[in-house]
């Protein structure tokens, strides 16, 4: 616990160090909610409408819960690590495996709560200027399965990023592309981040539902709304659990040999 | 005596506004023009040597980038990829969600697409020119700035054109045959489209001076990477059409930021929803941008403190 | 003596002196960063500035074709000078020219004139071949093909650099690399070279090449080359005159030797004695410091030490004799200590 304090303490000061960085960050991170804040207040610019399931309250809860559910789970600090492994900045990892993982995980945790404040902050701040109709989730079992799916989500994104970082053991210059895609690219429209992804035809959501990206904010965010049966949110939780399991197995793997082929060149 | 006392208080009056200063300033502006107008036509060949130096150094640079890229043939495929995903993602989205909904804002399927797509053509061709901004910060904070500096061509040219983007320069064809294609269902006259070639290159001045006044406050605070991804990411809310945005928002994104300005007023003027008045308009906007950008770099570079004195 | 600032016309026939520095001073505002959490969340909102003063009103002349050296400790303002004088930084006030340009201007008639190499720093493209920098620097320069190829040959045989042309700069060796910066910095044939650090991180061996060449390149071009250093090796071995910066003013400012005859005042004698004789009688030639049978150490005044040596190897029997001079390190050191 003290140590997790240290950390955290350490990351909140580098965090905080070079304002102009803190503050745009923070910029960044409310403009991305406006233009999907006001795509869907266009689109539901009638207020009796109902499309793709949404009526304006819900939506505009789906794009304020964004926010939260954004800081809460594809915060990372650890996509630094691909850049390290590309460099070979790595030896501490080779002395303590286990030590590695947990430390970038508070490290993770560092910045998703520091994220998070923040977030509060400024939704409250948004919520002032554009006076959305919020939708308020008071049945305590959709609360319940919302924390369970937010958890899931959280340690599935974790794993997906550290399974990514192996990817530079065997393509160094690959560091920051790998990141890109996988991050800017895929996450971010997959997972239901930019766009409900209820907008898409029913084919294309079922296939999304074998892939582990819905399960990181879409469903979660579903859960919230009420939008899925008891029986539907469970089934969809217990789903993500075999992605988690498995995203597991593919980074002890890929770790396994990645650091034994960067010992083998690195020597 | 009413007569008297307003002869008295009018200069008063300017006195205190001090405006014959103004007027001082004026007269050495306007002359100041002047002279640029008369050295504009008496060295005009001059100027003209010098668009070819540069243009040649222009093109040695690309050259170099070319060789740098072939060496990481790999990374070129990833990031192509990649940005290839995220523009053909946003698009299916923004189909499905059109067809959905029946219309935004009033703009069909097809007009939807066309923002998009002029967004992205305005996008791609900046970064395809202005790569190099994203690599000024280390060149700030190592001090190699400092080696650029003290040669004898425009450091501004070499830190906004010096590193072009290939990946980007790749997307550009296949984005104009796309914009052709959709383009040519919205029938547009030949003055509409006359129109939406002006204003789309006027949108790539409008951004040029952004990335110059991105490079300008880079000199001062060792800070690039941020502002221009908040460049991006306001530009971004230019992917579609501004009329989505609520008052007062749609007016500051539209002329104070002016993302409607780069990339909605193209689109709108070929839908034929654009007066003379407003082409005019955004036209002397984008040159007092670009001027204004210009005198943001010269007051910066005064400023300078370069790494590590 | 001409006002710059009021005339506007420099005076032409101090051509001899390419560089005029009258009164120059120069500030740099600071934010200074707070310490812990709490600090740091202070300073977010509220930065606490400090203006630095990096250069206080100094003056001085360099004439054509000489080869002089900015030294002192670290953060002493050596850099900032130099900076100022290849026009990159904007002088808070005073009067600088240099081969009659104000160099903040940038002009590029200046810029063509001159050169900067610093260590550390690069303008080679990192991933490609040296000698494609060396072609865009042809262009930016626009120097002829002819000449071009006159100085590149000149400078590749004299920095023995043809093997490594067409390698990638990243493979190459610190030594490399910077002979190839130089060849990068001196293919327009500059009248006047800034060095900064031009030595800082190299071994040995490639620290002497270094300055074997810019001392033959010096020689042969009559190029004013002004650098810096806090490398001794570089300041006694290349400079004929030295300016000692300490603390943003000038400490010192004349040839080399002078700074030793102002600066130290005493030699040492080490004397080895081949036989017994009574050591008190050295204390009539000079103080002495050190008795180790059979090795005794004195110290004489600076003027006296032909003469006393000379009594000595009549006087004693002694089967060696040195005369030292104090080490030049040792008296900057012993210099910026006094200015204290």
């Amino acid at each position: 616990m003290e140590k997790f304090v240290k950390i955290f303490k350490i990351s909140a000061q580098k965090e905080l160090a070079y304002r102009s960085n803190f503050i745009m960050w923070r910029i960044r991170n409310i403009l991305q909610i406006f233009l999907i804040f006001f795509l869907w207040d266009s689109v539901f610019s009638e207020p009796q409408k109902t499309i793709f399931s949404y009526d304006r309250p819900k939506i505009l809860t789906y794009v304020f819960s964004l926010l939260f559910v954004r800081a809460i789970v594809l915060t990372s600090q650890a996509t630094e690590i691909s850049g390290q492994v590309a460099r070979g900045d790595i030896s501490s990892l080779l002395l303590k495996p286990v030590g590695f993982f947990k430390y970038w995980l508070t490290r993770d945790v560092s910045k998703k709560i520091i994220n998070v404040c923040f977030a509060f902050f400024e939704g409250l701040i948004l919520y002032l200027i554009l006076k959305p109709q919020i939708y308020i989730q008071t049945n305590p079992i959709y609360l319940l399965l919302f924390m369970i799916s937010l958890i899931m989500a959280f340690f599935i994104f974790y794993f997906l990023v550290m399974a990514n970082n192996s990817i530079p053991f065997w393509v160094p210059e690959a560091a920051w592309g790998v990141n890109f895609i996988l991050i800017s690219v895929l996450v971010e429209f997959l997972s239901g981040a930019v766009f409900p992804l209820n907008v898409l035809p029913v084919y294309f959501q079922n296939l999304l539902s074998y892939t582990p990206f819905p399960y990181l904010v879409f469903f979660p965010i579903q859960i919230y709304l009420g939008n899925f049966s008891y029986i539907y949110a469970i089934k969809g939780i217990i789903v993500s659990g075999v992605w988690l399991f498995l995203i597991c197995l593919l980074v002890k793997i890929l770790w396994d040999k990645g650091l034994r082929t960067y010992q083998a060149q690195g020597s | 005596m009413d007569k008297k006392s307003l002869n008295i208080t009018i200069p008063d009056f300017f006195q205190k506004l001090d405006l014959s200063r103004l007027s001082v300033l004026l007269k050495r502006s306007t002359s100041k023009f002047a002279q640029k107008i008369k050295y504009f036509i008496f060295n005009f060949s001059f100027i003209v040597a010098r668009f070819r130096y540069y243009f040649e150094l222009w093109m040695k640079m690309t050259r170099n980038s070319f060789m740098v890229l072939l060496a990481q043939k790999r990374l070129f495929f990833l990031f192509l990829i990649g940005k290839l995903l995220r523009f053909i993602l946003f698009g299916v989205f923004l189909i499905f969600l059109v067809k959905g909904s029946g219309s935004l804002a009033g703009y069909s399927v097809n007009e939807s697409i066309f923002f998009f797509l002029t967004y992205n053509l305005i996008d791609v061709i900046s970064q395809f020119l202005y790569r190099e901004v994203y690599r000024f910060r280390p060149l700030v904070v190592s001090g190699d700035l400092d080696l650029i500096m003290t040669k004898p061509y425009s450091t501004l040219f070499r830190v906004l054109l010096g590193g072009v983007d290939l990946i980007d320069f790749v997307t550009i064809l296949p984005l104009v045959v796309l914009l052709i294609y959709f383009g040519s269902m919205l029938d547009p006259t030949f003055i509409e489209l006359v129109y939406f070639l002006i204003l789309t290159l006027n949108g790539l001045v409008i951004a040029t001076a952004f990335h110059i006044a991105v490079l300008s406050l880079g000199i001062i605070t060792y800070e690039t990477d941020h502002v221009i991804w908040i460049y991006r990411d306001l530009t971004s809310l230019g992917r579609l059409p501004v009329d989505i945005y609520k008052q007062p928002l749609r007016a500051i994104i539209t002329y104070l930021i002016p993302v409607g300005l780069m990339m909605s007023f193209p689109v709108r003027s070929l839908l034929g929803l654009m007066p003379f008045w407003g082409v005019a308009g955004s036209l002397v906007f984008g040159s007092l941008l670009i001027i204004l950008s210009i005198k943001f770099w010269n007051f910066s570079v005064l400023r300078y403190r370069s790494a590590g004195s | 003596m001409v006002d710059g600032k009021t005339s506007g016309v420099y005076n032409t026939n101090q051509n001899e002196r390419t560089v005029i520095v009258k009164q120059l001073t120069k500030n740099f505002e600071v934010i200074e960063k707070e310490k812990g959490l709490t600090g740091s969340i202070r300073s977010l909102f509220s930065p606490a500035k400090k203006t630095v003063k990096a250069l206080k009103n100094i003056s001085f002349n360099i004439a054509k074709g000489e080869l002089i050296g900015f030294i002192g400790p670290n953060g002493a303002g050596k850099t900032t000078a130099l900076k100022v004088l290849s026009g990159l930084l904007y002088p808070t006030s005073g009067f600088v020219q240099v081969i009659n340009f104000q160099p903040w201007e940038k002009k590029r008639e200046y810029l063509k004139k001159i050169s900067m190499v610093m260590g550390q720093k690069t303008q080679l493209w990192w991933d490609l071949p040296a000698i494609d920098t060396f072609e865009l620097n042809q262009k930016i320069y626009e120097i002829p093909d002819t000449e071009y190829e006159k100085n590149l040959k000149e400078l590749i045989d004299l920095l023995e650099v043809g093997s490594i042309l067409k390698r990638q700069v990243r493979t190459l060796s610190l030594g490399q690399r910077m002979r190839l910066e130089l060849v990068a910095a001196l293919l327009h044939r500059p009248e006047v070279l800034f060095l900064d650090e031009p030595t800082i991180g190299l071994d040995v061996v490639a620290q002497q090449r270094m300055r074997d060449f810019i001392y033959e390149y010096n020689r042969r071009h009559k190029a004013t080359i002004i650098l810096t250093s806090h490398n001794m090796d570089d300041v006694v071995n290349l400079t004929r005159r030295v300016i000692v910066i300490d603390n943003g003013e000038i400490f010192f400012d004349g040839p080399l030797r002078k700074l030793v005859t102002d600066y130290v005042k005493e030699k040492t004698i080490t004397v080895n004695l081949s036989g017994q004789t009574d050591i008190k009688d050295f204390e009539t030639i000079g103080q002495v410091k050190k008795v180790k049978f059979p090795e005794v150490v004195l110290v004489v005044p600076r003027e006296t030490a032909a003469v006393a040596s000379a009594e000595i190897l009549q006087s004693f029997p002694v089967s060696d004799l040195t005369v030292e001079e104090e080490k030049l390190e040792s008296i900057i050191q012993r210099v910026f200590r006094r200015s204290e």
